[in-house]
């Protein structure tokens, strides 16, 4: 959205490593691809142990690229999972709104982070699918201060899902919804969890999602990138990750797939 | 909590199945079985064992192509180099190996450490110089004698003569071994040959068809049916290799140079043989480090992997296996069809059905001879990548191989190959690049986030295709090491840049660069053309296998076994960590630590009896001298490791008996009395007992048995709600949630009447009130640890009482308020038909079978018998002596009843959880034991580990097969004992506490013999509906209690009952004693109780009613009782001090 983009000066940058977690086929990797590429495909290399990509987003007063660990949903790489959380700032917590289960899931990964990974760490509880329920003007279980949410497309979009290829069909094309807002956003709630229901096919709150996030990280937890303000916000996050600078030969290598700010 | 853990860890390894797979196997080292190694070496199927080996010299003939003498001459040609190799021959079932690696495998060979069983080697695999030819391929075999003290044997094999047409200048391959020796040796090893030979016969049919599969056969067939022209046109379609050949093979086959490596495979199959009658050379090795021409890759790659050796097993299994679970769904299919779209997308093949549907098949059928790994992510690819060289069945063999053995653990459940080998990596990076290794820990870079995928998927959705596949040829020849040679060549290279790096981000795109330049010049500004035309990949290869050479299989090998627990540590933490958090709200009434004990305490038993079973079956085998052949060739290594959460697919559910040895190390109660009898399966029993010879460590040999009683099905019943499945942990946490949750008396009384409630309808009939005791009575036989103390002694018995309340009069105590529980039951309980007999009536007469039941428990001494009765008899009519109500005279009563009631089937009788809580709480000593012990007696976190003192206790006691062959000094201890309880003479350690035993376990008979008595009667009642005999108290007393009658006392209806409990002890003199103790014992326990029951009022009038009719012995019998039990005490003070 236009917000994120509208900066020229030269802004503290910081990195933040997010991690997303969630059930195999809610579509942790469609999220993400949304949020970096802002592209949709209905068939994504598997993640294997993880995927690892990068996006930067813009807030008024600095910075935050955002290194994505987005890791395989398959039950049995659980074990791995704590080798991509480690020192994590940011977790998605993504389950899919069609399919109870996933919340189920989602909970646990929630008590798992909250127990084993850093410390402070800002989780997000995501429903991802929007697009296959009929309410997506409800979306937004905490409505970001953002005018320029489309819900209506939202839901026209929902009903364009429903003719497309998907692998939640369900009878009632309109409404697949099976974890109600209130249920999620109840227990997010009780957990102090950002809350957010999205949907990575048609785009709505994805971004959003990500920017309400980089707000939630404290600056006191932000390490310091590359760029002009390089020394400000410097810390050491845990005593796990020494104070370090001046990543001259990030490059664009590095970022391949990232753009300038939010990919929106 | 963390002791624990460690202990079960400990106890885990300790199990280790290695052990056990060769009969020959004692050490407890963690070392693979020599037969597992043999296997790797030749790679081998799993049915195969090392049956002979001896030193041997391969002399191999002048190839045909530069010489067409035939091949008769050897000896002529012996002095052309590189045609003789020194090494060793192996022989097992079905095939016969040799190699110039220096190996040893047969156990008697040699007996040295396992380390250095197999030489250096270790089951590297077979990339020596040599050959691994099935038994089936010799055509013949020829002892020469062209020297007399030399052993030589001609092989000549089935290399291309399996066709339809021979050519008329097929020269056979020949080839000669000098076997190294003594004569004998040499002998033995012919004999050994010739068996196989002989066995191997019929499986040339399988060769053939296997054989037909294979591209080498075409391309050397089908040159020469070229030459011959004509009515060859439709004799042979190229077979099957891989997708590649409709839809292309990756790569530009001109700048791979794929018709010239072609060229000289057919060159090295003609010289060497080819598919199953291989001889390697180093040339092969060379021609593999090269790259392999796309359409034989396939081929080569089953051939050095072996999954051809376990197509040539059962060439139709893969079809076979298809069209088995054809239609059927599992998880594994879901899984598998959410990544067909997305496996190796790029290539053509996979973007059409056909590639889909071929890599749906092998998935599916490969989940289905594998279920424990199923399918996991990442395997699609590889699988995929397998399909453009392959056919579907060979891929299918190929990925069996992959899982079970090439990266064993890596898809598995738990993952922990991956893991595992991702901390080896870590380890030799190290080792080999200290200064990187440094700077990525100070950079906070986790190598394995970079370098799993490169594990867990060989390097294929990594690196470009067609140099993926170059490390995948050397691979299947040599190993996993490969990758970890391959992985650190890659940081090698890289070493500069990548010590520029700062975080994750920067060090996966310097090696994403780094990969997409693979093509690209290694020295692209060199002034050496040949310099320059050298690739990054092939700089990559030669930094990989020269600079890393020391990287052998013995190094992974080593690695392995060292990060091995730390590896299996942390995914079991994982693992518990998540299990326990996610057992739902039942699971938070117990505290973190009980939760922490159950988990492993369920894991424990489970793997437990895994392994047994394991064992079991396998002594089996042994016993009916069956080699082992498995029902599916496929599937994990018989030898693999199991038992441990860590490395994978864990049982989920205990059946019955893994819950008994659950409980049995949970409750005291639940151990059962003589270890080892208790076990249904005797032939079971009987193998295990064969095995202890040889499995020292087997934790369960030095544990007790179970105990099986009825109350443990029930509980297992109530527990599951899958009976059929077993019980979950799930389960069994809730199960435990409930009873060990806040303390509350009436949820477990309510519980414990659950139980027993069959139908469900909040009521439990006659036979459930007798189980109900059965059950307190088993429940109680091991005493309470303090969990119930009666209050202080009524002034009555409190008199003679010297003694402190200790354990074992609380034992006495509950009896009695067992028996009074029975008792009271009966007389509370509502009849279930409406129509049936006067309440009252039925009252007397249930308390009268109580009575009866009492009596069982009621172990007399002759005299003192007669006394009783005597006076009982007289001292009917004194109503005044209510107080000391003994409800042994109660028969008398109730044996004028003649039509009785409870034990009539027309009067189905039931108490409701309401009488049930009323008799409960009536009595103190049960009210403690709803409140107190029974909660206590499962014990978790908090209590110390009743298991560990379980050898003592048991041995303690006195078992039931003592009962049944009692020993004469047995007898006379117990003599000692009854002549202690009466004279006041302490008696000998042991004794009492056997006694007390006896009693317990007498009591529980004798619940069961009540109602086996009671059907008994009913048939009579039934029988003699029209005229009942009236019999008189008399007659009825006498046959009751006359001890002389013993076993001749006639079984009437009623006096039968009562009179069985003397009959059956009567002519045991041990027996007598013991009743007589216990029956003065339980007089005493039921004078307490009784009052108190008075006391609460609790109970109406009748019950005083009774106490008055039957009130006139108990005078005497408390005063009796009151005696044995201070005598009790001291006999019971000595035993628990000793």
């Amino acid at each position: 959205m236009s917000e994120s983009t509208s900066t020229n000066t030269p802004k503290p940058s910081s990195s933040v490593k997010l991690v997303l977690l969630g059930e195999a086929a809610v579509g942790k990797s469609s999220l993400v691809l949304r949020f970096v590429n802002n592209d949709f495909q209905e068939n994504k290399e598997p993640t294997i142990g993880a995927a690892f990509l990068t996006q930067k987003c813009s807030l008024p007063t600095r910075t935050i690229k955002f290194e994505i660990w987005d890791t395989a949903g398959q039950e049995r790489f659980a074990s791995l999972a704590p080798m991509y959380y480690r020192n994590a700032q940011a977790a998605l917590v993504v389950y899919d709104v069609t399919k109870p289960s996933s919340l189920t899931k989602a909970k646990h990964w929630v008590a798992e982070l909250q127990r084993q990974a850093s410390p402070g760490i800002v989780i997000a509880l995501v429903g991802n699918k929007l697009d296959l329920t009929n309410d997506g003007n409800e979306a937004s279980g905490e409505p970001q201060a953002d005018g320029e949410q489309q819900p209506p497309a939202a839901t026209a979009d929902g009903d364009d899902a429903a003719g497309e290829p998907q692998e939640e069909q369900d009878a009632t094309p309109g409404d697949a919804r099976k974890v109600s807002t209130r249920e999620a956003s109840s227990y997010a709630d009780e957990e102090g969890l950002l809350f957010f229901e999205t949907s990575a096919k048609t785009g709505v709150n994805v971004v959003e999602v990500f920017t309400a996030i980089a707000n939630a990280i404290p600056e006191s937890s932000l390490k310091s990138g590359r760029g002009a303000g390089a020394g400000t916000g410097q810390t050491t996050l845990g005593g796990g990750r020494p104070a370090e600078d001046s990543r001259v030969n990030l490059g664009d290598r590095s970022t391949a797939t990232a753009k300038e700010g939010c990919a929106c | 909590m963390m002791q624990w853990t460690s202990f079960v860890q400990k106890a885990q390894s300790l199990i280790d199945p290695a052990n056990f797979t060769l009969p020959t196997l004692t050490s407890t080292d963690r070392n693979p079985s020599k037969a597992s190694l043999f296997r790797q070496q030749f790679r081998l199927p799993d049915s195969q064992n090392p049956l002979q080996e001896i030193a041997a010299e391969l002399i191999l003939p002048i190839p045909h192509t530069s010489s067409s003498t035939s091949s008769g001459d050897q000896p002529r040609n012996l002095d052309r180099a590189g045609n003789r190799y020194a090494g060793r021959l192996h022989l097992s079932e079905r095939f016969i190996c040799f190699t110039t690696q220096p190996t040893s495998f047969v156990p008697s060979a040699t007996h040295s450490v396992s380390t250095h069983w197999a030489g250096q080697t270790n089951g590297t695999g077979p990339f020596g110089n040599g050959f691994t030819l099935p038994l089936c391929c010799v055509r013949r075999v020829e002892r020469l004698n062209s020297l007399s003290h030399v052993f030589s044997l001609a092989l000549t094999t089935w290399n291309g003569a399996l066709g339809k047409q021979q050519s008329p200048g097929f020269i056979p391959q020949r080839f000669t071994i000098q076997l190294v020796g003594s004569r004998q040796a040499c002998e033995r090893f012919c004999d050994g040959l010739k068996k196989g030979l002989r066995e191997c016969m019929k499986e040339i049919e399988s060769l053939r068809v296997v054989v037909n599969d294979c591209y080498s056969e075409y391309l050397l067939s089908g040159a020469k049916s070229k030459g011959q022209d004509g009515d060859n046109t439709e004799v042979r379609q190229p077979p099957d290799a891989g997708l590649g050949m409709i839809f292309r093979y990756p790569g530009d086959a001109r700048k791979l140079r794929d018709r010239s490596k072609m060229r000289l495979w057919g060159e090295y199959f003609r010289e060497n043989g080819r598919n199953a009658t291989l001889i390697r050379q180093p040339t092969f090795h060379k021609l593999i480090r090269v790259g392999l021409p796309n359409r034989l890759r396939g081929e080569i790659w089953e051939l050095s992997s072996g999954s051809l050796y376990l197509r040539l097993r059962s060439p139709n299994l893969y079809t076979e296996t298809l069209s088995k679970f054809s239609g059927r769904e599992s998880l594994a299919i879901d899984e598998i069809e959410k990544d067909l779209n997305r496996s190796l997308p790029e290539y053509a093949g996979f973007q059409s059905e056909e590639g889909i549907g071929r890599l749906r098949r092998v998935l599916t059928a490969y989940s289905w001879t594998n279920a424990e790994i199923g399918y996991c992510q990442a395997m699609n690819i590889v699988v995929a990548a397998l399909l453009i060289y392959m056919s579907e069945a060979q891929a299918f063999f190929l990925l069996s191989v992959l899982c079970d053995r090439l990266l064993p653990g890596y898809y598995s459940t738990t993952m922990y190959g991956t893991l595992l080998d991702q901390k080896v990596f870590e380890s030799l990076v190290e080792k080999t690049m200290p200064v990187l290794w440094d700077h990525l820990t100070k950079s906070d870079v986790q190598l394995s986030v970079v370098s799993l995928p490169w594990f867990l998927s060989l390097y294929i959705n990594s690196m470009p295709l067609v140099f993926a596949f170059r490390v995948l040829d050397v691979f299947f020849l040599e190993g996993p090491k490969v990758l970890f040679q391959v992985g650190l060549a890659i940081l090698r290279i890289n070493g500069e840049e990548l010590l520029d790096i700062q975080d994750d981000g920067s060090f996966i795109s310097v090696l994403k660069s780094y990969f997409s330049r693979l093509d690209e010049s290694a020295h692209p500004r060199s002034e050496n053309p040949k310099l320059r035309a050298i690739t990054r990949f092939q700089e990559l290869m030669v930094v990989a296998f020269k600079e890393f050479s020391g990287i052998t299989h013995q190094t992974i090998t080593e690695q392995r076994e060292k990060h091995k627990d730390a590896v299996l540590e942390n995914i079991e933490s994982f693992a518990k960590r998540t299990s326990i958090r996610n057992l739902g709200p039942d699971s938070k009434k117990l505290g973190m630590d009980d939760l922490g004990v159950i988990y492993d305490r369920f894991y424990e038993v489970l793997y437990e009896h895994q392994q047994r079973q394991r064992l079991l079956d396998e002594e089996k085998k042994r016993q009916q001298r069956k080699r082992v052949e498995r029902t599916s060739i496929l599937g994990p290594p018989v030898d693999r490791e199991v038992g441990r959460v860590g490395l994978g697919p864990s049982p989920t559910h205990m059946d019955y008996d893994a819950f008994r040895d659950f409980l049995a190390a949970t409750a005291k109660w639940a151990v059962g009395d003589t270890p080892g009898s208790s076990r249904k399966e005797s032939n079971v029993e009987q193998s295990a007992n064969s095995f202890r010879g040889f499995g020292k460590s087997l934790a369960w040999n030095n544990k007790s048995e179970p105990a099986d009683h009825e109350f443990m099905q029930r509980l297992f019943r109530k527990w599951s709600t899958e009976p059929s499945e077993g019980l979950s942990l799930q389960n069994v946490v809730n199960g435990l949630a409930r009873l060990k949750g806040p303390r509350d008396i009436m949820n477990n009384i309510n519980y414990f009447f659950d139980l027993y409630d069959d139908n469900g309808n909040g009521t439990v009939d006659r036979e459930g009130i007798l189980r109900m005791s059965e059950a307190l009575l088993f429940l109680s036989r091991r005493g309470f640890d303090g969990a119930i103390t009666p209050s202080e002694p009524l002034e009555e018995v409190g008199e003679r009482d010297r003694f402190e309340q200790d354990k074992l009069s609380t034992d006495e105590r509950f009896l009695g308020s067992v028996s009074s529980f029975i008792r009271r039951c009966f007389e509370y309980a509502d009849p279930s038909n409406p129509e049936g007999k006067a309440t009252q009536e039925r009252k007397d007469t249930d308390t009268e079978e109580a009575t009866e039941k009492l009596d069982a428990f009621a172990i007399g001494d002759d005299d003192e018998e007669e006394d009783l009765i005597d006076i009982a008899d007289e001292a009917k009519p004194e109503p005044s002596d209510s107080k000391k109500q003994n409800s042994d005279t109660q028969h008398n009563r109730g044996a004028s009843e003649a039509a009785n009631p409870a034990l009539d089937p027309n009067n189905p009788l039931h108490i409701t959880l309401p009488t049930f809580r009323m008799v409960i709480l009536a009595d103190e000593l049960l009210e403690q034991f709803f409140d107190t012990f029974f909660p206590q007696s499962f014990r978790l976190s908090d209590q110390s580990l009743p298991a560990a003192k379980l050898t003592s206790l048991s041995s303690n006691l006195t078992t039931f097969s003592n009962i049944n062959t009692p020993k004469p000094h047995t007898n006379a201890a117990a003599g000692a004992t009854v002549a202690g309880a009466s004279g006041g003479i302490v008696p000998p350690g042991k004794g009492l506490r056997g006694v007390l035993d006896n009693i317990v376990s007498d009591g529980i008979r004798m619940a069961a013999e009540v109602k086996k008595r009671m059907d008994e009667a009913q048939r009579e009642l039934e029988r003699n509906a029209l005229s009942r005999p009236q019999e008189d108290d008399e007659e009825d007393d006498e046959e009751d209690y006359d001890p002389r009658s013993g076993t001749s006392a006639p079984p009437t209806i009623v006096g039968g009952i009562s009179s069985w409990g003397a009959g059956a002890y009567g002519a045991d003199p041990e027996r007598r004693s013991v009743r007589d103790t216990d029956r003065d014992l339980l007089e005493g326990a039921e004078v307490v109780s009784i009052h108190k029951k008075e006391d609460t009022s609790l109970l109406d009038e009748k019950e005083e009613h009774q106490h008055a009719a039957e009130g006139s012995s108990s005078r005497q019998q408390g005063q009796s009782s009151s005696h044995s039990q201070n005598d009790g005490n001291v006999v019971s003070k000595v035993e628990f001090e000793s």
